[in-house]
């Protein structure tokens, strides 16, 4: 994959449940200091394999391997690797600083270096001095903050994050965002992140892995996913585009034609799905103007003032799903009305087309 | 709730001394100067106390009885939270077996349990001791305790073992280290309940006692040859070393429950039988 290290690599791994197959031959490579996010549905698998690589699932089939060594079946606690729960898993019984200390007394760190670490540990998330508060005292946020220096505090290669800001709110998980960035800059570990949110992935990551139904369906740079999906898939679970079934009626010069709904259409020939025949034309909604004229058009059927801009939902002779465009109001200052009648244009560069099976 | 008629405020006093009005009768009188046990009651005095305390019968009685109350809990506390592990834990298709059989005692009656023991221990030779006492109480207590302990358990929240794994615990530090701090005040609760249910039993022991005799019996032997205040006095001791252990073993559940009240989980509701 990569000429540099590989951290964390997972080999053909595929785990089953009774007789539900929660990953199915997956093979990824973490390396040593990225920030890597597996984004999926829930029930796609990212987080079993989280838990595979953390040592509470032992695969069906395959290895995983931290660095060279195989440790696919050394117990949880033997691996040198930390994880950072959905809940916080704060012990009850013990206040802020004896949570934080509480893998370095297991490793029989000696007390003045522990200490130390304890205090270096809670000054990176930003909550020195709350040493001597018990866990119930502390906001949700806070908690996941003394989750993280619990975790951080050991040093360890890799950090796997099970969906930590999921049980936050909007304002908290913004923070925290910012945060987990200057954390991980700071820590300089590796880490594996889980989340089935988007915006999240995107705004964290040096490479997101797409996870759909047990398998990796892409494997890129934020800006590679969002921009150049590698399936309808993708494309719709990352930033929420259209996908369009249209029919590639011919490709040259870099230019495909295609027909949709009726009409055709001139785009770049750029995806796997740019030669003659059925493909999916994918155009994210912001790329999309409303105006007058052009041969694509739609009837406003839905509208809302978002701020910085609208988004619409308009109907469109031929596809079957709303069609979605998010305009900002430079470009259009009020409000279409309902029911009116717009075209709808793009750069034929912002947009991609992919394979489609023929419809049976 | 609020009481909402009078009614239902005479019936609910009603009740409360019917209950206790008896039991306050036998407390009064223990205090009694005189060897009256009938009213009117005529004056304070400890003489029946003192009376009791100097009898040889009594002072063994009440030995006895601790020796088998303490070694029945101390028993019941080992076995019974191995058993609660192994049933809370286990993904064995035995384990719903096993509880029923670990359950079962508590729907016997006492008079069954005692009789079935009597008849092992001479079948197999064993002679009638305290040792045979215990035994049998374990047998009678270990549901009760059972019950409370998987009840704690269950309450954990696995993903803190999965923590502490995480951070390099091995199985015998997560139990130790995050586990047990966390269910010891209702294995102390469910101890103390232990120690009060085997110290005021009595048919089971009836069956299963040899020559010696603990404070139940005793009661029930000096009934039948005197009756005097004497018999209100080790009513009395009895009913507060229970009450006592009883309170115990709630504060320390209501310390558990206070701990996980975090969470929002009502615990003393669900494992205290109050």
């Amino acid at each position: 994959m990569s000429e540099q290290a590989a951290a964390v690599t997972v080999d053909h791994v595929t785990h089953r449940f009774g007789s539900v197959v929660a990953l199915d031959d997956v093979s990824l490579a973490f390396r040593e200091g990225e920030f890597v996010t597996m984004l999926g549905p829930s029930g796609c698998g990212k987080t079993t394999l989280l838990r595979i690589v953390a040592g509470f699932e032992r695969p069906t089939k395959g290895r995983v391997l931290l660095g060279d060594t195989d440790i696919t079946r050394v117990l949880p606690h033997r691996r040198p690797l930390n994880m950072v729960f959905q809940r916080p898993t704060l012990f009850p019984h013990l206040d802020v600083a004896d949570n934080v200390a509480f893998g370095l007394r297991v490793a029989k760190v000696e007390r003045a270096e522990r200490d130390r670490r304890v205090a270096e540990a809670l000054r990176l998330v930003r909550l020195e001095g709350y040493g001597k508060r018990r866990a119930d005292e502390l906001s949700g946020g806070q908690m996941q903050r003394i989750a993280l220096a619990r975790a951080l505090v050991n040093r360890p290669r890799v950090l796997l994050l099970d969906e930590p800001l999921s049980a936050l709110d909007l304002k908290i998980r913004l923070e925290m965002e910012v945060e987990l960035r200057r954390i991980h800059r700071e820590s300089g570990a590796t880490f594996v992140y889980v989340t089935h949110d988007q915006r999240e992935a995107l705004a964290l990551s040096d490479r997101v892995v797409v996870f759909n139904e047990g398998r990796v369906d892409q494997v890129g740079a934020p800006d590679e996913i969002y921009h150049s999906p590698a399936s309808p898939f993708a494309a719709r679970f990352v930033g929420d585009a259209n996908v369009l079934p249209v029919q590639v009626t011919r490709v040259d010069a870099g230019e495909a034609e295609v027909a949709i709904g009726g009409q055709k259409l001139v785009v770049q020939a750029r995806g796997d799905g740019a030669r003659v025949g059925p493909a999916w034309l994918v155009v994210r909604a912001e790329v999309v103007r409303l105006a007058e004229g052009g041969s694509l058009r739609g009837i406003v059927r839905d509208g809302a003032f978002r701020g910085t801009g609208f988004t619409y939902q308009l109907e469109v002779a031929g596809i079957g799903e709303p069609f979605k465009a998010e305009v900002t109001s430079e470009g259009q200052a009020v409000l279409l009305p309902l029911g009116s009648e717009i075209g709808l244009h793009w750069h034929p560069s912002a947009c991609v087309l992919l394979a489609r099976e023929e419809d049976g | 709730m609020t009481v909402r008629s009078r009614g239902a405020l005479a019936i609910t006093i009603a009740a409360l001394l019917f209950l206790y009005v008896p039991l306050a009768v036998v407390v009064l009188f223990s205090f009694h100067e005189t060897g009256s046990l009938s009213l009117p009651f005529t004056g304070f005095s400890l003489r029946w106390y003192r009376f009791v305390l100097s009898d040889p019968g009594f002072r063994s009685a009440l030995e006895n009885s601790l020796f088998v109350a303490a070694w029945t809990s101390v028993i019941t506390l080992l076995l019974g939270t191995l058993a609660s592990f192994g049933l809370a834990r286990t993904r064995s298709r035995l384990r719903g077996p096993l509880a029923l059989l670990f359950f079962l005692p508590i729907t016997l009656p006492g008079l069954f349990i005692g009789l079935s023991m009597l008849v092992f221990f001479v079948r197999v030779n064993i002679d009638l001791s305290l040792t045979t006492v215990i035994i049998a109480h374990c047998v009678y207590v270990f549901p009760y305790f059972l019950l409370i302990a998987i009840a704690a358990l269950e309450r954990l929240d696995p993903a803190l073992e999965e923590a502490a794994a995480d951070l390099g615990a091995n199985g015998w530090l997560r139990f130790w280290r995050v586990t047990m701090p966390q269910i010891w005040p209702l294995l102390v609760g469910a101890t103390c309940l232990a120690f009060a249910l085997s110290f005021d039993e009595f048919v089971i022991t009836f069956f299963v006692i040899g020559p010696d005799g603990t404070l139940p019996l005793y009661i029930w032997s000096q009934l039948r040859r005197t009756v005097d205040p004497s018999i209100n006095v080790v009513s009395t001791l009895l009913m507060t070393v229970t009450l006592v252990l009883w309170l115990v073993a709630f504060l320390f559940a209501l310390r558990a429950a206070r701990r996980k009240a975090a969470s929002g989980d009502d615990l003393v509701a669900e494992v205290v039988p109050l």
